[in-house]
Formats: structure tokens, C-alpha cells, sequence
């Protein structure tokens, strides 16, 4: 059970030279840490018809950002309430003010209804209670699948959109783990890592949650489309953001926050400086969630994220087995993800085991053969025999090992 | 009154005799130029009476005309200089006419007289030769060029004056310039022990000469897929005789021949911004070989291959497929040889670093599918090796040493190619490469163990049929490099992997 903090090792907090100085890495992301008390939607916020009517109408604003939509409720007490404050100018941008006497809910809810979604507002019994530990909570989300309160434990996995083949075995791997464990995955559906960690859940029957950054309605990216609707079948895809938004960039750092808010720890796979997943550890870290960290290699551009949040002390995971270990749940799968060598059964070649056992980092084929003392030829078929049976692979001119099970 | 010297005009790389009749007469001084003269013929007319007069030969102050027989094919180039003005000469009685049967003439002149160094001077001499005339009277810079036909009497002239003197009985070429210049230029031979690591490409340049398969590189900047491509030639068994007197008449109608016999293998690689005529020949007027008939018999090396304009690289199909390329006018079609190695290169995406270790790339997956896609198609399909080239650190690069040079590779080449030839006797094809696809399977003669790892990679690999066929071709040639008869496992595997980047088709799941 990874409910409570029993059974999982005290971790030192995580020291972020960032916090200390003005000039430390950029914050990105909005609103977070900005100066403010935390604050808590009013009781019935959203309680009439009327409220969930409003609350549509409003979500629509962008001028009203979720922090301050939630200042205004602490003196407003209600969405409908709200609504009437921006209707007479008290607040939003005048844009906003005719849009939202332009908007109406009757015609907004078929929309929602087509995409066979529902809107989750705060007070539901649905709506994920650690979101309210946010600094800007989402009054709502759209939520497709669910429903939510049993899609429980979660764990996010996140990292770069442009990752490794070995960053997307490793993240599928994660996943695959999780998801036998009974823990529900959380990513953001985007390229990459993320799209790898949904897929490994889904591949080993878990449960996993997308969260888009862009309208319900809208898959993207496009290429997902197929995977976002099996998600929605078998787990929730949900947004904060109403019908028909585009997915634009600035909306992604936000919904960040909310993969991180919604789970009990946030892993980053793989991320180059100045990328989404350092923005996702951040908001973690602000809510008080876990942060694990899969380290790569110090030469590699994408490991620089993993490894400066493991050098902040971040946890580090080396596979599936550290990372359900440190959850308390029960371990049954291989420790690394190295590949070892146990696997060898009759059919290897003693020029396959030779070729696999010197093939420790990615090599070209002529620096292995040199590894090895064995002729070029020789290596190059070894490499593609093991090639066919999964267990390596060639990327950019250069073998790899494959991780276990990822073929 | 009347003069007739025979000229040659080149049509592709074909000479055609043409006799040049010109006629003084009556009428306002004037030169008119008859017989479907070209832009560049059309230019003699200004050039002809002052070389004439400045050679101490005398301008008939009457009408000219000159007339180009026979008339239906036009005629081009600057070589009708010495010949018109030979014919006018010969018109107004200034040179006597007994030699002039014998000789055709070609060069063009300065405004002084000279004889100036003419492009296409070894079609005139061939078709001289076909002609059965005695010889050619030819610029002293082409005289190397045409001294390759053999039989035939080269005279190499400096100037207008010269040449009538050499008519007139007065002056003959010295022992010296018929010699002409045999001295061959020591070029810097390129070598491919100069290539450190890359042992992976070094290997696959060997199997692309041993089986006349062409060769696409995918790489960073900086990997060295330009300086392996350069080395292609010198690895490739030598030309004979018969093939080098193609190349050098390709290379002596393109105006790039700088003596005689072109006997390195020409390597080719022309900018990406390349039009289409000029990869694939043509050009309004004269038509010109294009690169890939310059690369006849050579290499062809295309750097960014998918920068290319997208009809250039269409037009690529026909010489890979027939070996020449066929150029069609209003006027009729001319025909350039064209058998090359291709040899194309292209970094894996846009920025170039995708599945670089030390280089993160910056390309939306979309992009680089947009990119590969540009790569991919009917072109890619008929180049059989296809290889990823790192760019190798500096760690990577130490403690490597040198590779072999290229003589004793291109030994193990020419052992290859003499098995192909006695494998496939009586067959239109005399490589691997060049084996239809669907006969592949029939030729290749794989052991049980090779058929399945073939069955196999089918299997897991995905491989399409094209993708079988070439495995299969690359296989035989790496049997062939080994000596075996048939094709063993290591073989086929060895064929497998030069299956290198994914295409377009292969990535639809990018992540």
C-alpha cells in the first residue's frame, strides 16, 4: 500500500539551489510559488445548477487564471456568484466579460457529452483531494473514462518528448511494473516518455490517466489519437481546459502541475535543461510529492534533468524493482534494467555472448569488434542476430542492449 | 570562288561529319552563315574576320556565304571557327585545297589567330576516324585528346597562321608538341587508409564496389560520410580501355578534359541546388552531358540527398535503371551513357543529430518524418545498402589505427567481381546489384541456415519485399567477398544489417 509514508525511507528534502537565489534555473509555469497564502475553495462552490452553469461560462476566461478565480471565490462564495462579479466588470479582462455573455452552457454541454466526457467540479466526491494542495487548484476537469477516485493508487511518469529508444524502454518498463502492482499510471499523453509510460501500462492491463493541455475534445498529438481513446476506455484522459481549446504551448507547464498533484510521486525518465520535466519535479516538490529520478549517462544531453534533481536529492532508480521498493509494494520483477546475462539459453552463439557481453554502452560495430578481439564481420552478424532476437538494437550507427522485455 | 573543309559538329557524344562550303561573291562585304548554325556558331561569324586579318591572311571585301551540310541537324559549338575560316581562305584562293579533303578541322580562334583549347575535340577525332580520313587538325591543348583515336594523323596547331601554313606545305607541328604533353599530372591519390574508425562504413564501401550496389550514408555533420564517399573510386577495379575512352569523350564534350585519357575513376558530387538538366543533361542549344553521365563509370555522390529538388532525383531512375540517360527534343533525342555508383548521403533529421549520444536534437518527430519521407520512395528502393554513420568522439577515434589502403581492398574487389562474372554467365548483368528482383532469390543460393535467418527477419524485422530482395543481393556479394559458394547465416546476417536508418514507413511509432 503506498497510501502512507510507512515503509518508505526518509528522504532528505529536496535542496534546490534555485530556491536560495534570484538568478537560479528559470521558473516556468505561471503562478507557482508566487507570493500568497494557500488557499481552499469555499464550501459548496459548486452547488446549483446555476453553479455548474457558471462554472462552464467561466472556465471559458482565460483572463481568470485558477488562482485568481480561487481569490475571487474566497470573497464571491460561489461560481454563480462569480459570474455575476465578472458580468459587472469587477474583474477579468474586458475581452472576457463579452465572451462570457456570448457563451452558453446549453450549447457548451453537448459538447461535452460528445466527447462522452463530464465536468468534475471541486466539492464533487470525484474530484482528486490532493489537487487541493496545489497553489492554483483547477476549479474542475473535464474527465473522460474514470471514474476517478478508483483509479487509485497513481504514479506519474513524465520526461522528453525527443527521447532515447533506451528512455522509452526504460519508461514502458516502469510503467509495465506499476501497472502489475495496481498502481495507476499518470502522464500527459505527450510524444516520448510519456506516450511509452501510458503504453507499457496499458500493455501490461493497468490502468493509466493522460492529462491533456488542451481541450477534452482534442486529441493530441495526432499521432496518439488511438492511444488517448484506449486510455479513455480502460483508465480517464482528463483536462481543465473546456471544449474546443487548442493544444498550445504555454498550457503544457501548467497542466504539469496536475500530473504532478494528482499521484503520490513523479518520476522524470528522461529530460533535456529547460524542459517540461523539470518544470513537473518542481511542481511535485510544492506539493509534496516524491520525486524519483532515472539517471543516464553524465555525456548524455538527456539525462541532465534526472541527474541534477538526483544531485538535489531526488531518488534515484535504476528499474522497476528500486522504484516499487522504495513504494513499499511487493517486488517480483529483475533488479536492473542492464539486461545482464542471464538469458542465455542453447540458441546464442559464443560469438553472440561474446559480442553481448563486451557491448556494456553503445558502440559502433568496429570499437565492439575491438572490445571483443573478434573480426568486424563477425561482430556485425553476432550484433544482428542478437538484433533479431530483441536484445539489441541499433540507433544512429551505434548497438545498444535492449532493456528486458521491451521488444 | 568556291572552298569545302570538313568540320565535325557533336551531337550527345556522337561527332558527325559535316563539310563547311563557302563562297565569295558578289555583294556588299557581309558573312552569311546557312545550314542550321547554332547560338554558338552564329558567334564565328563576329570572331572569323578578325582572326583571319590578324594572321596576315586577307578578308575577301565581298559576300560570304558559308553553308553547313548537311543542313537537317543543327550544328554547335565553337570548334566551326577554324573550319569556316579555312573555307573562306580556301574560297579566295589563299590556301591551296589538296590536303583539305583529307583533314577535318575543329578549334576555336581568338581575335588574334590563335587556335584556343576546344571542348569535344575526341568525337571530332572519332568521327574523322569513322569518316576515314587521313587526320585532324586540332588545337595544340586538345591535341592529347585526339592523339587517343588511333590511326589517325593528329596535326596540333597554334594558330590560323599555322594552319595555313601546314596547308601551303610551310609549316608542320614539331616533334616536340606531337608529343603533346604526355606528362600526366600526380594527382594526390586519395586513400582509404586515410578513413580512422568507421571500420562499419569502410565495410560496407568494400561490399557497394565488390557488388556495384549503391550506398546510402545517414549521419551528423561531422561524421565523415563526404571524405568515405570520396574514397568509393579508389577502391573500384580499374577502368579498361574501352571504359576510359567513354568517360574521356563524356568529359571532352563537357569541356573538362586537361590532357589525354581520363583513367581515375571520376567521382562526381554536385550541390544540392542542382536543376535537373543539369544533374541529368540537356540545357537550351547545345546539350550538355549532365553529372550523372560525368559520373559514368565513376561515382556519383549525392551530399544531402533529400535537399535535392524532387525531379532532379525522379530523373535518377533511368540511368540506375538502363545506365544512360536519354535526353528528348522537338529536334530528336540524344542519348548519354550513364552507369554509375551512387553513393547519397543525408543527416538523419533536419538539425542533423538525431540518435547522436552528445548532441540532443532539437526536431519535432513530424519534422523528421516530413524529412525522411523526402528521402524515401522509388529512389531509395534501388540503392541496396543503406548505413548509419556515427559521428565518433574523440575517445572513440583514439587507438584506433590505420584501415588497409585501398589497392588491397580493391584486390579483394576485383576477386569478387571475376566470381559474379563466372556465376552469372550468359546474363545481361554483370553484378549483383544489377540482378532483377525477382531473380535474386534464384541466384543467391542460401544454405538452410541462412534461409532462416531470413525467415526470421521477415518475421521480426518487418522486412518488405524490397527490402528482401536487397538483403538477398547484399548477401551474395558478401559470400562473394568471403569465397563461398553459398550464402552461410553470417552472411545473410551481416546483409541485415545494412538495413540502417528506419524509413518513413518504419516510424510510425517515433514516441
Amino acid at each position: 500500500m503506498i497510501g502512507g509514508s510507512a515503509g518508505t525511507p526518509a528522504r532528505v528534502r529536496l535542496r534546490r539551489p534555485s530556491d536560495l537565489s534570484a538568478e537560479g534555473a528559470p521558473r516556468r509555469g505561471g503562478q507557482r510559488r508566487a507570493d500568497g497564502p494557500h488557499l481552499s475553495w469555499p464550501d459548496r462552490f459548486v452547488d446549483t445548477e446555476e453553479d455548474r452553469s457558471a462554472l462552464i461560462v467561466l472556465l471559458h476566461l482565460a483572463s481568470l487564471t485558477p488562482r485568481r478565480f480561487l481569490e475571487l471565490a474566497q470573497e464571491r462564495r460561489t461560481a454563480a456568484a462569480c459570474l455575476r462579479a465578472v458580468a459587472d466588470g469587477e474583474c477579468a479582462s474586458g475581452f472576457d466579460r463579452a465572451l462570457a455573455g456570448s457563451i452558453r452552457p446549453r450549447e457548451v454541454r453537448p459538447r461535452i457529452e460528445a466527447c462522452r466526457a463530464r465536468l468534475v467540479a471541486v466539492g464533487d466526491s470525484e474530484y482528486p483531494p490532493g489537487l487541493l494542495e496545489l497553489f492554483d487548484p483547477p476549479v474542475g476537469l473535464f474527465v473522460r473514462g474514470g471514474p476517478l477516485e478508483a483509479l487509485t493508487p497513481r504514479m506519474s511518469i513524465v520526461g522528453a518528448r525527443s527521447c532515447s529508444p533506451a528512455g522509452r524502454d526504460v519508461a514502458s518498463a516502469l510503467a509495465r511494473a506499476l501497472a502489475q502492482a495496481g498502481v495507476c499510471v499518470v502522464s500527459g499523453g505527450a510524444r516520448g516518455i510519456d506516450t511509452a509510460a501510458h503504453e507499457g501500462a496499458l500493455r501490461a492491463g493497468g490502468r493509466t490517466i493522460s492529462v491533456l493541455g488542451c481541450g477534452i475534445d482534442i486529441l493530441y498529438p495526432g499521432q496518439n489519437r488511438a492511444l488517448l481513446e484506449e486510455i479513455a476506455t480502460s483508465g480517464a484522459v482528463v483536462s481543465e481546459y473546456p471544449p474546443g481549446t487548442p493544444a498550445e504551448p504555454f498550457r503544457f507547464p501548467a497542466r504539469n502541475r496536475i500530473v504532478a498533484a494528482l499521484s503520490r510521486g513523479v518520476v522524470i525518465v528522461e529530460g533535456a535543461t529547460g524542459s517540461g520535466s523539470m518544470i513537473t519535479a518542481d511542481h511535485a516538490l510544492d506539493v509534496g510529492r516524491e520525486v524519483f529520478a532515472v539517471p543516464g549517462a553524465v555525456t548524455s544531453p538527456l539525462a541532465a534533468v534526472p541527474l541534477s534533481l538526483i544531485r538535489d536529492g531526488a531518488t534515484l532508480v535504476r528499474g522497476p524493482a528500486d522504484l516499487l521498493g522504495d513504494l513499499g509494494l511487493p517486488v517480483s520483477v529483475p533488479g536492473d534494467l542492464s539486461g545482464g546475462s542471464s538469458w542465455w539459453g542453447p540458441s546464442a552463439s559464443a560469438a553472440e555472448q561474446t559480442v553481448w557481453e563486451a557491448l556494456t554502452v553503445a558502440m559502433a560495430p568496429d570499437s565492439l569488434a575491438r572490445a571483443a578481439g573478434r573480426p568486424l564481420p563477425e561482430v556485425v552478424s553476432a550484433l544482428v542476430g542478437l538484433e533479431l532476437r530483441g536484445k539489441v538494437r541499433q540507433v544512429g550507427g551505434r548497438y545498444e542492449r535492449r532493456v528486458e522485455g521491451s521488444a | 570562288m568556291y572552298g569545302r573543309v570538313y568540320a565535325v559538329a557533336v551531337v550527345g557524344v556522337q561527332g558527325r561529319l559535316i563539310s563547311v562550303e563557302a563562297y565569295v561573291g558578289r555583294g556588299l562585304p557581309a558573312l552569311a552563315l546557312a545550314g542550321l548554325p547554332g547560338a554558338g556558331i552564329q558567334d564565328a561569324r563576329e570572331r572569323v574576320r578578325p582572326a583571319v586579318e590578324s594572321s596576315g591572311l586577307t578578308w575577301p571585301l565581298r559576300r560570304v556565304v558559308v553553308n553547313l551540310s548537311p543542313a537537317g541537324i543543327r550544328k554547335e559549338g565553337p570548334g566551326f571557327d577554324l573550319p569556316i575560316a579555312l573555307g573562306v581562305l580556301a574560297a579566295s584562293g589563299q590556301v591551296p585545297t589538296t590536303l583539305l579533303g583529307a583533314y577535318a578541322f575543329a578549334g576555336e580562334l581568338s581575335l588574334k589567330g590563335e587556335l584556343v583549347g576546344t571542348a569535344g575535340i575526341l568525337p571530332v577525332a572519332m568521327a574523322a576516324a569513322t569518316g576515314r580520313l587521313k587526320g585532324v587538325v586540332v588545337p595544340e591543348a586538345n591535341a592529347a585528346e585526339a592523339s587517343l583515336v588511333e590511326g589517325l594523323d593528329v596535326v596540333p596547331a597554334p594558330s590560323l597562321a599555322a594552319v595555313a601554313g601546314f596547308l601551303r606545305g610551310s609549316w608542320s607541328p614539331s616533334a616536340e608538341s606531337s608529343v603533346m604533353r604526355a606528362t600526366r599530372q600526380p594527382s594526390r591519390e586519395l586513400d582509404l587508409a586515410e578513413v580512422r574508425g568507421q571500420g562499419m562504413a569502410r565495410r560496407a564501401l568494400e561490399i557497394a564496389a565488390a557488388g556495384g550496389h549503391n550506398l546510402l550514408m545517414v549521419g551528423p555533420p561531422g561524421a565523415g560520410k563526404t571524405m568515405l564517399a570520396r574514397r568509393l573510386p579508389t577502391i573500384l577495379p580499374a577502368m579498361t580501355r574501352q571504359e576510359a575512352l567513354e568517360v574521356t569523350r563524356l568529359h571532352s564534350v563537357a569541356g573538362l578534359l586537361s590532357g589525354g585519357l581520363v583513367e581515375a575513376r571520376p567521382f562526381r558530387s554536385p550541390h544540392h541546388s542542382i536543376s535537373g538538366p543539369g544533374l541529368l543533361g540537356g540545357g537550351s542549344g547545345f546539350l550538355r552531358p549532365g553529372e550523372v553521365s560525368l559520373a559514368h563509370h565513376g561515382v556519383l555522390f549525392l551530399d544531402e540527398m533529400s535537399e535535392f529538388r524532387r525531379d532532379a532525383l525522379e530523373g535518377l531512375r533511368q540511368p540506375l535503371e538502363d545506365g544512360r540517360v536519354i535526353v528528348a527534343r522537338a529536334a530528336g533525342a540524344v542519348e548519354f551513357p550513364a552507369r554509375f555508383a551512387l553513393v547519397a548521403a543525408s543527416n538523419p533529421c533536419p538539425c542533423g543529430f538525431e540518435g547522436d549520444p552528445q548532441r540532443l536534437c532539437r526536431c519535432l518527430p513530424n519534422r523528421i518524418l516530413a524529412y525522411r519521407q523526402r528521402l524515401s520512395g522509388p529512389l531509395l528502393d534501388r540503392i541496396d545498402i543503406h548505413l548509419s554513420v556515427p559521428r565518433l568522439s574523440r575517445a572513440e577515434l583514439l587507438g584506433t589505427e590505420a584501415g588497409e589502403p585501398s589497392a588491397v581492398v580493391r584486390s579483394r574487389v576485383e576477386e569478387a567481381r571475376a566470381r559474379q562474372r563466372s556465376n552469372l554467365p550468359g546474363r545481361p548483368w554483370t553484378c549483383n546489384a544489377q540482378m532483377p528482383g525477382g531473380l535474386a532469390r534464384r541466384h543467391a543460393r542460401l544454405t538452410d541456415a541462412a534461409e532462416s535467418v531470413l525467415s526470421v527477419a521477415v518475421e521480426s524485422l518487418a522486412l518488405s519485399g524490397r527490402g528482401f530482395d536487397r538483403a538477398l543481393k547484399v548477401a551474395r556479394t558478401i559470400a562473394d567477398l568471403a569465397g563461398e559458394e553459398r550464402i552461410g547465416a553470417e552472411h545473410m546476417r551481416e546483409a541485415l544489417s545494412y538495413r540502417g536508418v528506419p524509413s518513413a514507413e518504419e516510424m510510425t511509432y517515433v514516441g
